[in-house]
């Protein structure tokens, strides 16, 4: 039902973005953009449990999940990662089924405080199971560049891999929020005894949105570390790079929405990265006072994140060009 | 056969006992008024027939089968449908609304979409299938709950103060809403505070006072009777009657 010119401003997007390494050949650049799809899709895969109003802060659990289940199987029994993937999603999806089990019961806040129990616990697994994660010291991934050790020489193949998966996650999420358990999220998240007197299974869609948020996040989680080499308890269950971040993201785009998370992402993402650098030679940490700041004034002012502002402009647009006399008669 | 079965239902809150060892049953394609002074436990009935709460003793019979500890969706699921004293329509398009209960029974959005538009004509407001809730009168949010809960294609259909809060003109447009909303099939127990409305529609009338059912019969039957007027006037004061 979005206008059309949306999808053609939309594939114009795609196709600059394929031709973006053909013209800049700058490692920052690429990095810098393929750290953007990256947050796309996370911030995305993210937003699913929140269509049926629920909060996570704790998506760091599932994405550490799945990035210590490929780094281990590959560095430890020689699986190539594509098949460590695999397993990795299935590592995701059962601590998925773990969180759900409070979801029966807990919603709201009370749900967003269970999640983040949940990767610190994980964090204090991965940092003191020293036989299987090597503790703090962490994993490093050996330089054998090759297609099936998901290693490579330049930064092409992930510039296109995360671009790849940021489109297939959105859409992804588009096909979800606009599906019979897209439907019953929505109706959930705006009233859930309603849903229920109506025969909609609330605790069964909340379920199975976190289990696609889990695996989903899991993939990021293993793509990740392969493009990193390196991994350690407090990077992969990083509370602020893949908890805060992704929530950050959605809630200043329009958290719920299938756009915000995009916009969020592709706003926030420089923007960290620039004060991150610039930021920390005046004061350590000082990039988290500008992130604070920005999610206050966006909750305060525009609670509905970015994309509540754009939408009635885009649908403006859209009506007046339907009923052409409409607007005649207005103006 | 009768549709519903209500034995010995009782529901407290702490040391409040909310529904005190309620029976009574209802017959199929029957529009029952349920009525009784405020705090008297209607709703409380209404929730713990479509299993919002969990009784405390007691059953609940749907046709043959038990439904006293089937979860809220499984009632609806099982032909128990109902609206909200407070309006509690969801944040999305009219027709959105009236999706959401056909999607819980099949999972095809076209099918449901069609549904949903067939139920917003039968009730004739086909027209606001775009609009949001929201920014409708209480009349039409009203109309659009019961849209909902028909799309559940209900057995048994309950009606929390469908009319509460509406002006005279209002209420007599909705009131035809009832009859014809059992012409399509379902059994009605309706709650309602305006009299003429449940004196008009209801076929049977129960009356409910402290938790208990104090009387049920015709409406004419019931407003003459003794304990009903007791319940809603008070006791007669012997003071005043000198």
């Amino acid at each position: 039902m979005k206008p059309k010119y949306l999808h053609a401003i939309g594939a114009v997007i795609f196709i600059l973005l394929l031709l973006v390494p053909v013209f800049f050949k700058s490692t920052f650049v690429l990095h810098i953009y393929t750290l953007i799809f990256f947050y796309v899709a996370l911030t995305a895969a993210w937003n699913i449990p929140a269509f049926g109003g629920q909060l996570s802060l704790g998506h760091a659990s599932f994405f550490g999940i799945g990035a210590y289940t490929a780094a281990i199987l590959y560095v430890k029994y020689g699986v190539s990662p594509w098949v460590g993937l695999l397993i990795a999603v299935g590592a995701s999806l059962l601590g998925g089924l773990i969180l759900s089990l409070p979801l029966v019961r807990l919603r709201g806040p009370f749900f967003t405080l269970a999640s983040i129990a949940f990767a610190e616990v994980l964090r204090m697994v991965a940092i003191d199971w020293r036989s299987m994660t090597n503790g703090s010291v962490g994993i490093n991934i050996p330089f054998k560049p090759g297609f099936q050790n998901m290693t490579f020489t330049s930064g092409e193949p992930f510039y296109y891999l995360f671009l790849a998966t940021a489109v297939i996650v959105v859409l992804l999420t588009y096909r979800i929020r606009n599906s019979a358990l897209g439907f019953h999220l929505r109706a959930a998240a705006s009233d859930d005894e309603a849903a229920r007197a109506l025969g909609v299974n609330t605790s069964l869609a909340q379920f199975l949105a976190l289990m696609w948020s889990a695996g989903l996040t899991g993939i990021l989680g293993v793509f990740y570390v392969f493009y990193n080499y390196v991994m350690e308890p407090n990077t992969a269950f990083s509370m602020d790079l893949f908890s805060l971040q992704p929530a950050l993201n959605g809630i200043i785009g329009g958290m719920g929405t299938v756009w915000g998370p995009v916009i969020g992402a592709v706003l926030m993402t420089p923007l960290g990265e620039f004060l991150r650098v610039y930021l920390s030679t005046i004061q350590q940490g000082l990039h988290y006072v500008v992130y604070g700041l920005v999610l206050i004034l966006t909750v305060k002012f525009i609670p509905g994140g970015i994309l509540s502002i754009l939408e009635p402009l885009i649908n403006r647009k859209k009506k007046d060009r339907d009923n052409p006399k409409e607007k005649e008669e207005r103006s | 056969m009768t549709l519903l079965k209500v034995k010995n239902l009782t529901k407290r809150f702490g040391g409040l006992v909310a529904v005190n060892d309620l029976s009574f049953e209802v017959n199929p394609g029957e529009i029952v008024g349920l009525i009784g002074p405020n705090g008297a436990g209607k709703t409380t009935v209404f929730n713990l027939l479509s299993g919002i709460h969990a009784s405390d003793a007691g059953s609940v019979t749907l046709g043959d089968r038990e439904i006293t500890h089937l979860a809220p969706h499984r009632r609806s699921l099982a032909g128990i449908g109902r609206t909200f004293q407070v309006v509690r329509t969801f944040e999305m398009t009219v027709l959105e609304n009236v999706m959401v209960p056909a999607l819980a029974r099949d999972k095809s959005i076209a099918k449901a979409r069609e549904t949903a538009l067939e139920v917003l004509k039968m009730m004739g407001i086909e027209n606001l299938a775009d609009a949001l809730p929201g920014n409708l009168t209480l009349a039409q949010r009203k109309r659009i709950e019961v849209a909902r809960a028909m799309a559940t294609k209900p057995r048994l259909l309950l009606l929390d103060e469908v009319l509460a809060g509406l002006n005279p003109t209002e209420v007599a447009e909705n009131l035809p809403l009832i009859r014809q909303v059992r012409d399509q099939g379902a059994t009605i127990i309706f709650i309602e505070h305006v009299m003429a409305a449940v004196m008009k529609v209801s076929e049977r009338v129960l009356v409910m006072a402290q938790g208990a059912l104090i009387c049920c019969g015709t409406p004419s039957e019931v407003t003459n009777d003794e304990c009903v007027i007791k319940a809603y006037l008070g006791e007669e004061d012997p003071e005043c009657s000198q």
